[in-house]
């Protein structure tokens, strides 16, 4: 044999053994550091917080789980009996807690999401063309959604303190805001819609530069020569191609806005605003309700769970639809 | 150098049998391809062979040494792909010195090695040439130098030239021999195409469905195929078959009868049999003499003409009736070679005949040869 | 805009109007229509120019926050700095009044970008550092393990592929509140295995508090976007670098993973970017000392002084703490856009 060893080093014994193993057990053993971290991080920390979930909270022992109560958590908080001073529209602190923060982080995620998927169509059409510079217009466009969330926070907050920005001004001057925006409700929720949508329509703007760039340019050609107007290129031919990058976009996008916690936390605060997160967070370090928070975290990923479900049966009607 | 020996090799894919219990030994130095249609597990094999798929079942041995057990990096091979695998992220020289460098030769040497393996295929003055900035034959040469640079004992080409223009993959075909003389390696070869097996084996392995149907140099494949599958998928254009019945008299079908003794033959009155003769050993009447021992004559209508220049392929029908199927030939077409001045015409009733010498005759059922050749 | 109204060549046919008494908004509107090219440029523009005002303005308004002397933060403007001399204009007929700046301002604090790095108010630069530290650790940790999974699942067929890829989708469906629970219990116990490498065998306030979590949760992402790059590479590739004497793993690193840069670069720079932004785990896994390992998002926090908020210092920390992830963007923007073309968005 003229060929040199390959094997004589120790650290590739274990590759070496690996090579004659199945196709499975390879498989196996290089998935297995994911799915340590995941274990480790998501997967055994979401089996506790369901078990958190089935006990009964205690507000005041030294202890804050209790006793097993069953799904009782989860009834009493779709059934709207578990009630917390939140003032959220609702100053006689009646609204349901789970009703209100559902409201909110929906709306929140139906605004934000519609908006910036807007924004985002209209930034990545932009960038799109030729033209000289679109390199650095791409990386002012781009660059919000490369900006921390405490500092995105921290400037609307400044833009609409009242002492320090201009914004509350401005808005009170069209009759749209209150005396003090970041301790009113409604117009906090405002003020982080405006935030989230500056900071993520770059997001939605990127995945379709992406889906606009794999677009075939050859078929703008054909639509020209039979005199299509650069509406119904747009509608004939953007737009159906561009969908699944733009569905699999918004899904993405979803999902992040129904998990809003850092923005609020940092501009107008979790109990302006009560979002789902903010929610588990307030359950947890506000009233020790550390079962009520762990039903919470679970009804949230079950509500995301229905939301990835329609996303996915819509994407999967359209490539039904075009075979 | 080393022979190759595969014993019972199986290979199953969840519920399809890729390769089935495959035996076969490949000696030293020899030069034998593996043909068949897509999909006949040819590629399944030498796959096994080179370590990329474990099999089911049965072993495999390089040089003696069971192999089936070792990774693809320590069984001593080196293999060409179908479509080149060249790194596109290197350039000619890390592609052709990559083998090395992984098993730590000294600078010096790998400079050598690739310098000598660049001479064989011609490289020169291309090391710092990026894939993609290559011809497609140059590719070629540079995965050729890949393989040879580490001097295998087995060298595996798996469809090396079916990516290449019809021109260059027969200046390939020349080259490969050439190499093969040179370096007198082992060398395991696959292909579809059955006039690369024929032109370069030592010997050929024609696969059908996982199974070996023949192993045998290419000039005996093609004059003693053994069994149906062999005759129809060795020879250029394909054997005419025609399938009849054992008499008394002889061999007898709608259009053609061929009158022997079927006790000299082994045959028996009553059997199924196919009859196969090549183009080539079908002749014009008027010609008679080219065949060694002419049959009866047979009427035909002209149908095609294909002029090749050096030579003319006459597609006939035996009557009137046949339709001319657009899917190769069917039952009532022959298809005749002849010479290029020869005068025949589209339409025209034209007689020919048979030479019993290369007439085959196989068993309708079992597909195996029973004669080549009759007395 | 009014930069399109009036463009060189136009004002030549203008001209030839027949119609003087058109206004020349109208008239304007006419060539539009007559000529839809140069309506579409138009547009174009004005769309740029709208996105480009609407993105960049909130950092240009930091920057004149943070070079307001302390004294006159209460007077900033829309597009000036506090202490601007301004005058009032009224507008007719809306009845507005605006203050339009009259002058340069007298004082100008470029200081607070000195005073942030200041070890006595708050050495910012220490939490920029943990950031980046922990950013660049998780995002190492993130691309080889999520090489690894990616391969697996964009490679090899196996029993019990689907339902694992849908374990690791569902991990992401949880908001980070869901796990928080359980993992601060688990940072904040003190393990006797650990106590040889930590000081009391916790978690809480090292770094692997937060960049732990932070891998785990955004592997998700990085293994479905290497999943779709390391699916497309041929498998003759692979093959080959097998046959030439590299391991499967081998092949992975030395010939897989290399012809995937633009993937590679896209699930790093997204890894990078998200970990260093990111707020829940930041904002919970230390005390805010940077001493242990807080990031930066607590520095800027700390500018919030017990007695008096240092809005001038949180603008100056805020504009250096966005510099690193500025630059990236700027350098791998082309990455990006090219390597999502290619991958994620087939999926």
């Amino acid at each position: 044999m003229t060929d040199h060893d390959t094997d004589t080093n120790v650290l590739m014994r274990p590759l070496n053994w690996l090579e004659t193993q199945s196709e499975a057990v390879f498989a196996y053993v290089l998935l297995a550091p994911a799915f340590l971290l995941l274990g480790v991080v998501a997967l055994y920390p979401l089996v506790r917080t369901f078990q958190f979930s089935l006990l009964a909270d205690q507000v005041s022992a030294p202890a804050p789980l209790g006793g097993v109560v069953g799904l009782e958590n989860y009834v009493d908080l779709l059934a709207g009996r578990a009630l917390l001073p939140q003032q959220f529209l609702d100053p006689t602190f009646q609204t349901p807690l789970l009703q209100q923060a559902l409201f909110v982080t929906v709306a929140f995620a139906v605004l934000s999401v519609l908006f910036e998927t807007l924004l985002g169509f209209g930034q990545a059409l932009v960038l799109d063309q030729d033209f000289r510079g679109r390199r650095w217009v791409r990386v002012a466009i781009i660059i919000p959604y490369a900006i921390p969330i405490v500092i995105q926070a921290m400037i609307f907050f400044l833009i609409f303190n009242p002492t320090i920005g201009f914004g509350t001004e401005f808005m009170q001057s069209i009759g749209a805001f209150g005396s003090n925006p970041l301790a009113s409700s409604s117009d906090s929720f405002l003020i982080v819609l405006v935030a989230d949508i500056w900071k993520t329509s770059a997001f939605m703007a990127l995945l379709i530069l992406a889906g606009l760039q794999s677009v075939d340019r050859g078929l703008y050609d054909v639509a020209k020569v039979s005199g299509a107007s650069a509406w119904q290129q747009f509608k004939y031919i953007t737009l159906p191609l561009v969908a699944p990058a733009l569905l699999v976009a918004m899904l993405f996008r979803t999902m992040d806005a129904m998990r809003i916690y850092g923005l609020i936390d940092a501009t107008a605060g979790c109990q302006t605003v009560p979002s789902l997160s903010c929610l588990v967070i307030t359950s947890v370090f506000g009233t020790r309700r550390w079962a009520t928070a762990s039903a919470v975290a679970f009804l949230t990923a079950v509500v995301i769970g229905l939301l990835v479900l329609v996303y996915l049966l819509t994407l999967r009607n359209r490539e039904v639809g075009m075979t | 150098m080393a022979s190759v020996t595969l014993d019972g090799v199986t290979k199953e894919y969840d519920d399809v049998l890729a390769v089935d219990d495959m035996d076969l030994e490949i000696r030293d130095g020899e030069f034998v391809t593996f043909v068949g249609p897509s999909g006949c597990g040819k590629s399944t094999t030498m796959e096994a062979i080179a370590g990329l798929t474990l099999p089911t079942r049965g072993t495999v041995e390089i040089g003696g040494r069971d192999v089936t057990d070792l990774p693809p990096k320590d069984r001593g091979i080196s293999m060409v792909f179908q479509n080149i695998a060249l790194f596109p992220h290197m350039d000619v020289y890390d592609n052709v010195s990559f083998g090395l460098r992984l098993r730590k030769y000294s600078g010096e040497e790998v400079e050598q090695r690739v310098e000598r393996a660049a001479d064989v295929v011609q490289l020169e003055g291309m090391m710092d040439r990026m894939p993609e900035e290559m011809s497609g034959g140059q590719r070629q040469r540079v995965a050729i130098a890949r393989a040879i640079v580490r001097e295998p004992e087995v060298f595996l080409m798996d469809e090396p030239l079916a990516n290449l223009d019809a021109e260059l993959r027969v200046h390939m075909r020349t080259q490969l021999q050439r190499l093969h003389r040179e370096l007198d390696t082992t060398i395991v070869y696959v292909t579809h195409d059955q006039a690369q097996a024929m032109t370069m084996s030592d010997r050929v392995a024609v696969i059908e469905a996982g199974e070996l149907k023949q192993v045998d140099p290419p000039l005996t494949c093609y004059d003693e195929p053994n069994n149906l599958f062999v005759a129809g998928f060795i020879g250029s254009p394909s054997m005419n078959f025609i399938e009849g019945e054992i008499t008394d008299e002889g061999f007898t079908s709608t259009y053609t009868d061929v009158p022997f003794d079927p006790a000299a033959q082994g045959v028996e009155p009553g059997q199924a049999v196919t009859l196969g003769v090549r183009p080539e050993d079908v002749h014009l009447q008027w010609n008679d003499e080219q065949a060694a021992a002419p049959t009866d004559t047979y009427g035909r209508i002209v149908d095609v003409l294909e002029p090749m220049g050096d030579e003319m392929f006459v597609y006939l029908l035996s009557d009137e009736d046949v339709e001319a199927s657009a899917e190769g030939r069917g039952e009532g077409q022959t298809l005749m070679n002849v010479g290029p001045g020869e005068d025949v015409a589209a339409g025209d009733d034209v007689e020919v005949v048979f030479d019993r010498e290369k007439i085959h005759l196989f068993d309708t059922g079992t597909g195996q040869a029973i004669v080549h050749g009759l007395e | 805009m009014s930069d399109d109204r009036q463009p060189g060549p136009a004002g030549v046919d203008r001209t030839d109007e027949p119609d003087l008494d058109r206004g020349i908004v109208e008239a304007w509107a006419a060539r539009m229509i007559s000529n839809p090219e140069r309506a579409y440029r138009a547009s174009f523009y004005v769309a740029t120019g709208f996105f480009l005002v609407t993105t960049l303005f909130p950092f240009f308004w930091l920057l004149i926050v943070a070079i307001t002397p302390r004294g006159d933060l209460s007077d900033i403007g829309v597009f000036t700095p506090g202490g601007t001399p301004r005058t009032e204009v009224t507008i007719p007929l809306l009845e507005w009044t605006l203050a339009v700046p009259a002058g340069i301002p007298a004082d100008v604090n470029a200081a607070a970008f000195l005073e942030i790095f200041d070890p006595n108010v708050v050495p910012f630069h220490w939490y920029i550092f943990n950031s980046f530290l922990i950013a660049t650790v998780a995002t190492v940790i993130v691309l080889f393990v999520a090489s690894l999974a990616g391969y697996v699942f964009g490679r090899l067929e196996f029993r019990g592929r689907n339902p694992l890829l849908l374990l690791v989708l569902i991990t992401s469906f949880f908001p980070p509140a869901a796990f928080f629970v359980p993992l601060n219990r688990m940072f904040n116990a003190e393990l006797e295995v650990l106590s040889p490498l930590l000081q009391d065998g916790s978690l809480y306030n090292t770094p692997y508090a937060i960049f732990i979590p932070l891998s785990a949760l955004y592997l998700p992402l990085s293994i479905f976007i290497l999943m779709t790059f390391y699916a497309q590479i041929p498998e003759g590739l692979e093959d080959a670098a097998r046959v030439e004497g590299t391991t499967r793993l081998g092949a992975l690193f030395r010939v897989i993973v290399p012809l995937s840069a633009p993937g590679v670069a896209t699930a790093g720079v997204l890894t990078f970017i998200t970990v260093y932004n990111e707020y829940f785990f930041s904002s919970l896994m230390t005390d805010g000392q940077f001493q242990n390992w807080a990031p930066m998002l607590a520095g800027i926090l700390k500018f919030q002084g017990q007695y008096q908020v240092l809005y001038d210092l949180m603008a100056a920390a805020s504009i250096v703490a966005v510099l690193p992830v500025t630059i990236l963007v700027i350098v791998a923007q082309e990455k990006i856009v090219s390597g999502l073309t290619a991958g994620a968005v087939k999926e």
